[in-house]
């Protein structure tokens, strides 16, 4: 007993450990379950109850791959010659011939295009230089920069995927960059191609739109308030204005990062930088003592509990403004967002939606400091200023005077005077950049910007830099996607699939139970339990790295049980074969199991080389299948030696008649 | 319950008949191939595939005719469970999702009075098959070369290269049990697809393991029986194992067929390819893993005694 005792405390560990990883998908299994039995505005309802443990639950829960739960597989390749061509500048005949030819063959082969790009051209005596170079460039340089410009576009091919695939709301979507020029999108739940081939491979759009004056925003967010309390009263009065003005602030939060848009390389900037009152925007809360004297309904000395602010004011309710903010930027938790989302789709609210005002949402939602996660709602101009076409370039940096991130924006000569007339009669004003209908920045305009090269300031962090960078260049080059494979499986097939898989599963494995129960006895039934918790700890190491169930993986999971029962019956032959020269049971058993080792250990390593290997080669389904077998592989081996050794240790010290056949 | 309880059957001494019996399959699969090869998956293969369920019963004649009308000759159309589910698939492929939208539209303008739903749609462009004819011919091949490795590492270079003959055995017998069975039963549609290479790269791993444990019982064989020799030494391990190969066989072959028979049609071509790999993968342990390092091992001491006489006599010569 004393020799078993760490294994013992082992082996209740990792159990223990299972059950812990597995909970969660259990507890969202019974979310499901409930939900199912609700219906319509129930179900909205219970949703928006349980909005954050299920998020965190569907974090933390073993997903289903697409095979079993229906949905979209889409693999999309950056256009690595359409870019090529958009890129080049003297473009003539022979470009064109070359570059036909570089489509037909990056599409057979691997090799890097810019080599094929190079030789092409050589072979009608000209160079990368003619097309792609600036007079000082050398041929080297040349290749560098399109290298450059082409893992660019992968990355902001995929900003852009993600961007628009976050808008379409589905739920768990994968998106993943793979290799070289290569996007994996899974978008769980969706049955219309035709939407996502819409939303996948249309050409991003950025613009630069104007932030609503406030006393517009506010005008239009109390017609919306009014509808949704269902007052009939649509009179207008400075009051609207007056008490956003009077929503006094509880908690004063973290700042949103303040923007400026300035002049490149101007001095006094510096100093306008100071002067300009910083947009500081502070979040009114949800408690309720902020909301006492608010009087949003026109009603400015009567006290309102929360209920009845909610009643009367359902969309500053949900969206909060900021009176000391001089903006009409609206404040959403990250919950109440879907609420927000479905409100501004009613068709009543978009019936006095004046066409001057658009809603547009803030990429990033940023942490008030408690943890609360709010969404910027921007009221925005319903024309855009300019599209991100005329952008010539865009490079985040270090503004090595203040040590801060930048981003630097250049336009070509078209859009430089159409930018220095917008800037010019817009200053202090802010101006938002918009990509595919989600706001990236709104900075403030601090003076007219002539020539086309602008500053971007304010940025938090490097990354949020990058990602601003990323962004302006989408519009400038868009990154063309062609989407080469596409899978779309309908619900109906997954759920068939998956039914059948699992009850013809398991059906087989209590078929082999009862047959290790007849053939071995105790030892049999010992070996059953093993299986089970063989069973649990695999589906415990998958929920604790996150991994995808799918068919495969089952597949997989079907085999290391096989090999479990193998290993059973190694043992086992072994400990009959030493019962059968006349050994003592204890005997028997120890020399039973200290024999079989060797063939169990042999046998499972080479398993773990072909599943790493299977692993490292396959794709998708083949990866899912070598993981399963990889971790079932591993618990195998645990619960064979280990557990079970254990358990029939325990068995013999009791006294209990082990037998095996 | 017991069975093959201290048996003493000359596995070994038979070796050539089976070794003929193997090849004799392989031909005969080769044939079936040649007749009628494993249609490849449009995973392979690249095209468009669309699967559809139609609220009632309908001929695959009509639809293709419907389909033939609409311009897309040489389609391949086939039922899957019932008469309900259509497979169709075309090697075409447009951007986006044009043909699969294309065939519904034909299919919904030419059958009147049965409604469908579209089930499944793949559309898998040329780069992407070839990417995984590669990976997966990459994938078999290292996992070969490590299995050589670690086992000539664990056993001998000899154990090792019987067992990679016995994979490879498994392998050509397996595909040829495909072929043959698509000659038999044309409405099984095995075809090569993702599913199927999963299976094999299985049937790989299976097969490995059942040598391995025989081999391990050769090793641990070998110590106790010094002066016996090689083939007699073999049986003996193979005997011992017996057992245990039946069971675990018959168990996992039980599994699958359990599997094959309820498992849905995503799962049939994987248990069917595999039940195939475990009867072939436990054979091939014993006739052909074992067999080609008994008659491998022969052949060395064959070499070595002729080359000691040749030595001696050399010997004597000069002296």
């Amino acid at each position: 007993m004393k020799k078993n005792l760490t294994r013992i405390i082992l082996t209740l560990v990792f159990i223990f450990l299972s059950i812990y990883f597995i909970y969660p998908t259990y507890k969202d299994y019974q979310f499901n379950k409930e939900l199912s039995k609700l219906t319509g505005q129930d179900s909205i309802t219970f949703l928006e109850q349980n909005a954050a443990e299920l998020k965190e639950l569907q974090q933390d829960r073993i997903k289903l791959g697409l095979d079993l739960k229906g949905g979209m597989y889409v693999v999309l390749d950056v256009d690595v010659v359409k870019l090529l061509d958009d890129l080049a500048k003297n473009k003539d005949q022979v470009l064109t011939d070359v570059l036909n030819q570089l489509r037909a063959s990056t599409d057979a082969s691997d090799a890097s295009v810019i080599e094929q790009l190079k030789s092409m051209l050589a072979a009608r005596g000209q160079t990368l230089k003619s097309y792609y170079g600036e007079t000082r460039d050398t041929e080297a340089d040349i290749e560098a920069k399109l290298e450059a410009e082409i893992n660019g576009a992968i990355d902001r091919a995929v900003e852009v995927v993600r961007n628009r695939v976050d808008q379409y709301g589905v739920a768990e979507p994968q998106i993943q960059k793979v290799g070289g020029n290569r996007i994996i999108v899974e978008l769980p739940g969706v049955s219309n191609p035709e939407d996502v081939r819409n939303l996948l491979s249309g050409t991003a759009l950025l613009e630069f739109k104007l932030v609503a004056e406030p006393e517009n925003a506010v005008r239009v967010m109390q017609l919306i308030n009014n509808i949704l309390a269902g007052t009939t009263d649509t009179t207008l009065t400075n009051d609207s204005l007056k008490t956003s003005d009077s929503t006094s602030v509880a908690k004063d939060t973290t700042k949103s990062s303040d923007k400026n848009l300035a002049v490149k390389k101007d001095t006094t900037g510096k100093n306008k930088k100071d002067t300009i009152k910083k947009t500081d925007t502070n979040i009114a809360s949800n408690d309720t003592s902020l909301l006492t004297d608010t009087g949003l309904a026109g009603d400015t000395t009567q006290q309102l509990s929360e209920e009845e602010f909610k009643k009367k004011n359902p969309w500053f309710y949900l969206v909060r403004l900021n009176p000391d903010g001089g903006t009409a930027d609206g404040f959403v938790t990250e919950n109440d967002r879907p609420a927000v989302e479905r409100i501004l789709q009613r068709p009543d609210v978009l019936a006095v939606l004046p066409s001057d005002v658009t809603f547009a949402w803030s990429k990033e939602a940023f942490d008030a400091g408690d943890g609360t996660k709010f969404y910027i709602l921007y009221a925005l101009k319903g024309e855009a200023e300019l599209t991100g076409k005329v952008i010539s370039n865009a490079q985040s940096n270090i503004d090595p005077t203040s040590n801060t991130p930048v981003v630097n924006m250049q336009m070509n000569d078209e859009g430089a005077a159409d930018w220095a007339r917008i800037t010019g009669a817009n200053v202090n004003k802010r101006i938002a950049i918009v990509l595919d209908n989600v706001v990236y920045s709104a900075p403030v305009v601090r003076g007219k910007i002539t020539g086309g090269n602008s500053q971007i300031e304010g940025m938090a962090n490097v990354q949020e830099a990058k990602l601003l960078e990323i962004v302006l260049k989408a519009g400038a080059l868009p990154a063309p996607l062609k989407i080469i494979e596409e899978r779309s499986i309908g619900p109906s097939l997954g759920e068939d699939s998956i039914k059948a898989g699992i009850t013809s599963s398991i059906a087989a494995l209590i078929i082999v139970a009862l047959f290790m129960m007849v053939w071995y006895r105790t030892g049999g039934f010992i070996a059953d339990i093993a299986l089970v918790i063989n069973v649990l700890f695999i589906l415990g190491i998958m929920a604790s790295f996150k991994a995808t169930l799918t068919l495969p993986g089952i597949a997989g999971l079907i085999l290391t049980l096989g090999m479990a029962v193998d290993t059973n019956v190694l043992i086992y032959e072994r400990i009959r074969e030493e019962l059968g020269i006349g050994k003592p049971l204890k005997t028997a058993i120890e020399i039973g199991f200290k024999k079989a080792f060797s063939a169990i250990l042999d046998s499972h390593v080479t398993s773990i080389i072909t599943g790493v290997i299977l692993y490292q080669f396959g794709t998708g389904p083949i990866q899912g299948f070598a993981l399963t077998l990889l971790f079932g592989i591993v618990a195998n081996l645990f619960t064979a030696i280990v557990i079970t050794h254990i358990m029939i240790d325990i068995l013999v010290e009791k006294g209990v008649k082990v037998k095996f056949g | 319950m017991r069975i093959f309880e201290n048996t003493n059957y000359d596995f070994l001494g038979k070796r050539r008949k089976f070794y003929f019996l193997s090849l004799g399959i392989i031909i005969l699969g080769i044939i079936s191939f040649i007749i009628r090869p494993i249609p490849l998956g449009i995973d392979f293969l690249g095209g468009t595939e669309v699967q559809v369920r139609f609220a009632s019963n309908v001929e695959v004649g009509e639809i293709r005719s419907i389909m033939e009308g609409a311009g897309f000759t040489g389609m391949e159309i086939k039922t899957m469970d019932s008469d309900r589910d259509i497979l169709l698939r075309t090697p075409l492929q447009a951007e986006g999702t044009k043909i699969s939208d294309d065939i519904s539209t034909a299919l919904r303008n030419g059958i009147s009075g049965n409604t469908f739903e579209v089930l499944r749609t793949d559309k898998v462009g040329p780069k992407i098959g070839e990417e995984l004819r590669r990976n997966a011919l990459y994938a078999i091949i290292f996992s070969l070369i490590g299995i050589l490795v670690y086992l000539s590492f664990r056993f001998q270079f000899i154990y090792a290269m019987g067992a990679v003959a016995a994979l490879f055995h498994d392998v050509l017998i397996t595909i040829a049990a495909i072929a043959i069975s698509n000659m038999i039963f044309p409405g099984l549609n095995l075809e090569f697809n993702q599913t199927m290479l999963a299976a094999f790269l299985t049937l790989i791993g299976f097969s490995v393991n059942d040598t391995v444990v025989i081999f391990d019982r050769i090793r641990e064989n070998v110590r106790l029986y010094k002066n016996e020799e090689i083939e007699s030494v073999m049986n003996k391990s193979v005997n011992a194992t017996l057992s245990r190969t039946v069971i675990t066989g018959g168990t996992v072959f039980l599994t699958l067929i359990v599997i094959f028979i309820f498992g849905g049609e995503v799962l049939r071509s994987f248990a069917f390819t595999f039940a195939v790999g475990v009867l072939t993968g436990t054979y091939s342990s014993i006739f052909v893993a074992s067999a080609v390092v008994v008659d491998w091992k022969s052949k060395i001491e064959k070499r070595e005694k002729a080359a000691k006489l040749n030595k001696k006599f050399q010997t004597a010569k000069v002296k």
